[in-house]
């Protein structure tokens, strides 16, 4: 397999995991509004520091994966 | 006329196609972004939940101890007078007292005594009359516990249990 090929692949892989992030973060979001509105005010912390820590986890593999498809482009074998 | 579009064609080469095409690092970033909003609104839920806290529950007198026979209610507002709730005396004289809003859709719950629940009539949903817990109908959570002490003759409200 071509190294181009398995950045394509390492790519939509990095995608699906960060939507699947955010898929988790809408229902931490769902969760502390239910929560807001049931006065359980224990939970709201929690989902905020683990949404927070969803995104720096989103962001961090969005900065991998494009670092990585900018070495690709300057150093890879075209595919 | 089929010149006419050509022509219209060539001044304006809109590729629609190329337009609405969107490359899978501008997903990512996107998604990346929606991430970040999401982390925002969850942070904002929690800053409002932390300091929007209400102060200490007020006391009110609701009735008079003597005044609720056992299997009756007697109904009252509290904390506040948007607040309705529901106060049940069940046969062997136990008192409780809960929130009359359905954790469903927001109807009135009722008391029904031969049963012992608080029933909603508007989806069949009901709770146990004892601890405000659904035991039927589409209901998930618990109905608020309203505290209720007695004080002298009277029954007085001093809290809310959600």
């Amino acid at each position: 397999m071509e190294t181009r090929q398995q950045g394509s692949i390492l790519f939509s892989a990095v995608l699906v995991l960060i939507a699947l992030l955010v898929v988790i973060q809408l229902w931490l979001v769902a969760a502390a509004l239910d929560a807001l509105v049931a006065r359980q005010f224990v939970v709201l912390v929690p989902t905020a520091i683990a949404s927070g820590a969803l995104f720096v986890l989103s962001g961090g593999l969005l900065g991998y994966v494009v670092s990585f498809d900018a070495r690709l482009r300057q150093w890879g074998p075209r595919g | 006329m089929a010149d006419e579009r050509a022509r219209w064609r060539e001044d304006f080469p809109v590729r629609w196609d190329e337009d609405n095409y969107m490359t899978r690092r501008e997903l990512a970033k996107f998604l990346t972004l929606g991430s970040g909003l999401l982390a925002s609104i969850n942070v904002l839920i929690a800053f409002i939940g932390l300091t929007g806290r209400t102060p200490a529950p007020p006391v009110r007198r609701i009735a008079a101890a003597d005044a609720i026979a056992p299997g009756g209610s007697v109904l009252f507002r509290y904390p506040t007078d948007d607040d309705p709730c529901i106060l049940v005396r069940d046969a062997a004289g136990r008192i409780d007292a809960f929130s009359q809003v359905c954790t469903h859709l927001s109807c009135a719950v009722v008391h029904r005594p031969g049963d012992d629940v608080l029933a909603c009539p508007c989806h069949k949903g009901s709770f146990s009359a004892r601890d405000g817990l659904p035991v039927a109908g589409p209901p998930t959570r618990r109905l608020p516990r309203i505290v209720i002490e007695q004080r002298g003759a009277d029954l007085v409200a001093t809290g809310v249990e959600v």
